[in-house]
């Protein structure tokens, strides 16, 4: 009997695959979308089964979100991003996140999502009409700074003073950051400036009566350490960080497959 | 080298005008007849829609000499019918006029204000034109300004409403319409007599009658109509005759009884029961219905005012007599009305309740125009109201442009998608053999 489920997460770079089974997370595997996103798609769920010793029959069903959700013809059905995170951090949320908001940091989009206390979604609020706020903004800016979005965290995390990044814009803050370098600013101050600004830019999609429960941040933009900090810094709160942030969407719709197959 | 302009300035603004509006029209009107289970019989209401927007045509009066345009649910159409002339209600979803209008009224008025500001100013829309006189009750500030407005361009009349329904408000209501009778004669040139006033009751009570038998039918589960296709009919009534509309409304009506006698339904899917409410949608800003029943879900209720309210309630009468007709039209007007320009607005929550145990509704979605105050007022009252029973609610913000369509479809479908996931779901239990 088939007790194994696939999620698929179809970004906007990346193809984020999750194996669960027993309501657990076995497995996660992630590769460049490139042009063919449904054979990009069966061969990442191919390779999870091999490597996990596993049959395609032992594959109860697999369901698929993201930009390309509709086009991944591997998956059983799909599901909006939306509902496929709110569902994923019931799995990836620490044991004392108290549902309550979600920030999710994509590579080309940002949202927030508010939870009721069974983790179902209440409502949320969305960035998809710019670049700003999300992991975009930080890769073109760690470009600038000669360094790469691996870095970036832990390299502003060295900041005595913080710079002022006061574009919203990605390709106006770029322009003031060359400033900033031209002036001989630090690298890690004008970093530590760039993470207090993509803060303020998604708090202020935030809505102000939403504010029951706790604040958890999923994305890319979550494995980046300075960014965490700036949140809570801006927030004047805890921010809690999912277990494989990358992977929460995938691992929400495989959690979504577990109850249909 | 410029090319040779036959055309003057004026001309050739007017022409794009047309332009865009008729295309805007059939578009939607294309993406309505998309919608798989249309009934038979819809066909009357599709041609009104597209005789009015697409052909830019005036409305069939018939025997009526006069057009009369009015606003809002509160205006009596007994009374104008009654003076031998035609209402047609000119509350405008129009993207084109709107653009028109977005450089006459200020930035935060709302968008259905803004339109039919532009419509007015281009003077290219007969069925503005044609009117001898338009009526518009004050139910917001924007229609207190829109008044304003219009009165340059036509005779207007505004009715007060008042934001309590106090013996006094009816009695001073009451006036009101005894002056807007007056003015009717003036216009038409004839009088309004005991006999013309219970005709035009009886003329409107048809419609009535046809409309209730409608709804009756379209709450029943599962599904006959589809919300959209309600809403065409609903939207249509505004240019056409009560008597062709609800002759017309009469044969829809049979189509459904038919489906029930065959057991044919709009689709053999359980999709999710939406109750949409809010500020009014208006043909051809349809999209958030459209949206709705293109993702997956279902209108199953409908509880605004170009819609299922526009001629819910009857007028009731008590006392026999010319008074007592006029009495009952300003009760009627005032007293039932669940429009947010009320202070005290309970009904309309006690309405949405009924709605959802009748049409047995999972989730409501909220529709707010940019800048419409009054409902967005009583959002945060009636979420709080309908979280008490479980009831999901999504406050949905648009404009009359068609660039919040994808932000709206992702709304809508996260949300579509949160009521079927609080159903139990079906097993899948096909065995894969390969990716």
């Amino acid at each position: 009997m088939a007790k194994y489920y696939i999620g698929l997460d179809g970004g906007s770079t990346y193809l984020k695959a999750a194996l669960i089974g027993n309501g657990r997370v076995i497995d996660t595997m992630v590769r460049n979308t490139g042009i063919d996103n449904d054979g990009t798609a069966r061969k990442i769920a191919n390779e999870l089964c091999i490597r996990n010793s596993l049959k395609p029959s032992d594959i109860g069903y697999i369901m698929a979100t993201g930009y390309s959700r509709k086009v991944l013809e591997v998956a059983d059905d799909d599901i909006s991003e939306i509902t496929a995170h709110a569902y994923g951090v019931r799995l990836t949320a620490p044991k004392e996140y108290r549902p309550g908001m979600i920030i999710d940091i994509g590579g080309q989009d940002s949202k927030i999502i508010y939870l009721d206390g069974n983790y179902g979604v209440k409502n949320f609020s969305m960035n998809d009409k710019c670049a700003a706020g999300t992991g975009k903004f930080m890769e073109v800016i760690a470009q600038i700074l000669e360094t790469t979005i691996d870095n970036v965290g832990t390299l502003s995390l060295q900041a005595k003073n913080p710079c002022d990044i006061n574009s919203t814009c990605v390709v106006f803050a770029q322009s003031e950051v060359i400033s900033l370098v031209a002036r001989k600013y630090d690298r890690c101050d004008i970093l530590a400036g760039m993470h207090q600004s993509m803060a303020k830019r998604i708090i202020k999609m935030m809505k102000k009566s939403e504010k029951g429960g706790d604040i958890l941040m999923t994305g890319g933009g979550a494995l980046n350490i300075g960014l965490h900090r700036a949140f809570e810094e801006e927030l004047m709160r805890d921010v809690y960080v999912a277990r494989y942030p990358q992977f929460n969407g995938a691992i929400g719709v495989a959690l979504i497959a577990s109850e249909r197959g | 080298m410029f090319t040779k302009r036959t055309e003057t300035l004026r001309q050739r603004q007017d022409r794009r005008f047309i332009n865009k509006e008729t295309q805007t029209a059939a578009k939607y009107l294309r993406r309505m007849k998309e919608l798989s289970g249309a009934p038979e019989g819809i066909e009357p209401f599709y041609n009104t829609l597209e005789r009015i927007y697409v052909d830019m045509d005036y409305v069939k009066s018939g025997a009526y000499r006069h057009t009369i345009g009015t606003y809002c649910v509160m205006t009596p159409p007994e009374l104008i019918y009654a003076a031998g002339a035609m209402p047609v209600k000119l509350c405008s979803g129009n993207y084109t006029a709107f653009s028109i209008g977005d450089d006459i009224a200020p930035r935060d008025a709302c968008p259905l204000v803004k339109a039919v500001a532009g419509f007015k100013q281009t003077g290219l829309m007969p069925v503005y034109e044609d009117c001898s006189m338009m009526i518009v009750p004050i139910t917001c500030d924007c229609k207190k300004k829109i008044a304003g407005m219009l009165s340059d361009r036509c005779e207007v009349m505004t009715l007060h409403i008042p934001a309590t329904r106090n013996d006094d408000d009816i009695e001073e209501f009451t006036r009101q319409l005894y002056e807007l009778m007056e003015r009717l004669e003036n216009i038409t040139g004839n009088r309004i007599t005991y006999e013309s006033l219970s005709d035009a009751f009886r003329i409107v009570g048809y419609a009535q009658y046809e409309l209730s038998e409608f709804i009756r039918l379209k709450k029943q589960m599962p599904y006959l109509i589809r919300g959209s296709h309600a809403m065409a009919i609903l939207n249509a009534a505004s240019y056409m005759t009560a008597g062709e509309w609800g002759r017309a409304l009469h044969s829809v009506n049979e189509t459904l009884k038919k489906r029930i006698a065959e057991k044919k339904t709009v689709t053999s899917k359980k999709l999710p029961r939406i109750l949409l409410t809010g500020s009014p949608i208006v043909f051809p800003n349809i999209k958030i219905p459209l949206l709705i029943e293109e993702n997956g879900g279902i209108v199953a209720g409908d509880e605004t005012c170009m819609g299922e309210r526009g001629m819910w309630d009857p007028a009731v009468i008590t006392d026999n007599s010319f008074d007592g007709m006029i009495n009952a039209l300003a009760n009627r007007a005032l007293r039932p009305c669940p429009c947010p320009t009320f202070a005290d607005n309970s009904q309309r929550i006690y309405r949405i309740k009924q709605l959802i145990k009748e049409n047995q509704i999972q989730g409501v979605i909220y529709h707010v125009l940019r800048g419409c105050l009054v409902y967005d007022f009583e959002y945060k009252r009636i979420e709080d109201e309908l979280g008490k029973l479980g009831i999901p609610v999504i406050r949905l913000e648009s404009d009359y442009n068609e660039e919040d369509i994808e932000q709206l479809r992702i709304r809508i479908e996260a949300f579509i998608e949160l009521i079927k996931l609080r159903q139990e779901p079906e097993k899948n239990k096909a065995v894969r053999k390969n990716f």
